[in-house]
């Protein structure tokens, strides 16, 4: 009997063997990831050391804020293209008929899609302190627990767009709402603190907000867990609030696909 | 156990023990044991019918596509209303029964095909395989199912031959010491031994449509459904794998196949089913003796579609 940790190696696999055998999209990513870190890098130089929102360095404040933003933007990204495309070439019809649960297999490969770009934040963190001499002071186990949560608060988001998809081919309207509204609310350039109350309440609204907020305080600022607890709490209560619930319209979606016959619509 | 029961299973035991000789049948090899295959297969199927009766049902199954128009539907004028595209289809097949499903395009064989693979779910009636409703265990149905579709390009690109039945197999939960045989036989059966390593990617049509047929094989299903399954191979291809269903209904594999090939019907189905607008117009036996041409005249004589080759062929033959 096949286990699910062994669909999800399988599906990790496939997304490896694909992702490494478009050479030149390797390179391109190396490259972007190092341009985009120069290009901040810069821009905290030219505004110069004076300016340090909540105690750090602005280009740390930065790394973190745009990396964790990226993460949660390309993750999204990533996953409901590779729908879309198995949507078009008619795979996602043949995966709905093997053994495997079709909501299994969702969130399996949306497991796949966001470790992959795990890895992309983890080099984006590490070129950024190794190469750029970003000040970080690092709190391991607290840098743990965020990452864990903001995964899967991320994980939800991608099954959503992919319930959108399936139920009304309108996943992009998730990718939409990170695009457009997220990164500045979010506090990924700057402190939410800087924006007008009313747009400050609704940033506070947002899971991001908190999942950048914690990276920075375990990261940069080496809180404990003790230290930053109401933030890991508010954290967990995203997590445990939102996986359920998207899962269960994930669920939704897919029958209601299967009676009305709109599975392979895009 | 009754007596025909007993022969039953020694016959199915015979046919067994006798598939891998059927399937490593060469493709190059003119296909002569072709009558002698089919009346095998009927002996067979008609004594193994009592054990394993019902493989799949359908019970007065009506599917319904809505067309629900976007906003501002004036400007581009998309359809709106409804499709009936099955009309109470009630049917059974057997174990090791192999069905033709004919009729015109939107006639509903495709959505025949895609109730039983649970990809679709009816708007009234049941669709069951094996003991289990399509509906209430899909999981169930989904184990028992293999399905390969015209679709050509349902595979990753940029993997292999072999990583793709891999990585198909184990969605489809075959133990992973079972998975190199399995994948090395049906490369087999469908001629692929040589393109294993390949990425898909570089492959021709007739290539994707047999390493459809490949991936279908792969979980040894017991039911096996076919949607033009040879449209984009060769002729020798097409033969070998005439070859391989028989085997494979020798073997117990109820097996519906939709198609436009009457030779295919013909070469391979114990029974077709007409479908005409969503309803099933005939329900027939096809005889030892049955050629495409005497299935053709009972099609168009059927539907009451014209036959224009043929009106052709009449004209072309007057002085």
């Amino acid at each position: 009997m096949t286990s699910t940790l062994d669909k999800l190696y399988a599906i990790l696999r496939r997304d490896l063997l694909t992702a490494i055998r478009y050479r030149s999209g390797f390179v391109v990513n190396i490259v972007g990831v190092f341009t985009e870190l120069a290009a901040f890098y810069f821009l905290s130089r030219a505004i110069g050391p004076g300016f340090r929102p909540g105690g750090v360095e602005f280009f740390p404040f930065l790394l973190v804020g745009t990396g964790l933003y990226t993460f949660f933007l390309m993750s999204a990204q990533a996953f409901l293209s590779a729908m879309q495309e198995a949507q078009q070439t008619g795979t996602l019809e043949v995966l709905m008929t093997t053994s495997t649960a079709p909501a299994e297999l969702i969130v399996l490969s949306a497991i796949s899609a966001f470790a992959g770009n795990l890895v992309n934040l983890l080099v984006y963190l590490f070129a950024g302190v190794a190469v750029f001499r970003a000040a970080t002071h690092a709190n391991l186990l607290s840098c743990i627990l965020v990452l864990s949560f903001s995964l899967t608060i991320a994980l939800s988001f991608g099954i959503a767009a992919a319930s959108l998809q399936v139920a009304f081919q309108k996943g992009s309207a998730v990718l939409w709402l990170f695009g457009s509204g997220l990164w500045f609310l979010s506090g990924t350039m700057f402190p939410v603190q800087s924006l007008p109350r009313p747009l400050e309440l609704l940033a506070r609204a947002l899971p991001l907000t908190y999942a950048i907020e914690g990276m920075r305080k375990a990261l940069l600022d080496g809180q404990s867990v003790a230290d930053m607890a109401p933030t890991l709490v508010i954290l967990a209560g995203f997590a445990t609030v939102l996986l359920p619930s998207t899962l269960a319209t994930l669920s939704w979606s897919l029958q209601r696909a299967r009676q009305n016959g709109t599975l392979s619509f895009y | 156990m009754p007596t025909l029961e007993k022969a039953g299973v020694c016959c199915l035991a015979f046919a067994i023990l006798g598939r891998n000789r059927l399937y490593n049948t060469e493709s190059s090899k003119p296909d002569l044991s072709f009558v002698r295959a089919r009346r095998s297969t009927l002996i067979v199927q008609r004594i193994t019918f009592h054990l394993n009766m019902e493989q799949v049902v359908f019970e007065s199954v009506r599917k319904i596509f809505r067309h629900r128009p976007a906003m501002f539907n004036w400007l581009g004028r998309e359809r709106s209303g409804e499709t009936l595209a099955l009309k109470g289809l009630s049917f059974s097949a057997g174990g090791s029964e192999v069905i033709a499903l004919l009729g015109p395009n939107g006639s509903g064989k495709t959505t025949t095909l895609k109730l039983l693979s649970t990809l679709l779910l009816p708007d009234a009636g049941s669709v069951r395989v094996g003991s289990f409703d399509t509906r209430n265990h899909p999981y169930h149905v989904r184990r028992q199912v293999g399905v390969a579709v015209a679709t050509e390009r349902s595979f990753f690109p940029r993997l292999s031959a072999r990583e793709n039945l891999d990585f198909f197999a184990t969605l489809d939960e075959v133990a992973h010491t079972e998975r190199n045989v399995r994948i090395n036989q049906v490369l087999q059966d469908t001629g692929l031994e040589e393109q294993v390593d390949t990425l898909v990617m570089k492959f021709s049509s007739g290539m994707y449509q047999r390493l459809g047929i490949a991936r279908a094989l792969m979980k040894r299903p017991s039911v096996l459904l076919l949607d033009e399954p040879t449209r984009s191979l060769d002729a020798a291809t097409t033969a070998h794998f005439w070859t391989t269903i028989r085997a494979l209904s020798q073997r117990g594999t109820t097996i519906l196949l939709a198609t436009h090939n009457f030779a295919e019907a013909a070469a391979v189905a114990h029974r077709i089913l007409l479908l005409h607008r969503g309803e099933l117009l005939a329900d027939r036996k096809i005889a030892l003796t049955e050629t495409a041409e005497s299935i053709r005249s009972f099609y168009f004589n059927t539907t009451g579609e014209v036959d224009e080759s043929h009106a052709a062929s009449l004209h072309r033959m007057e002085p």
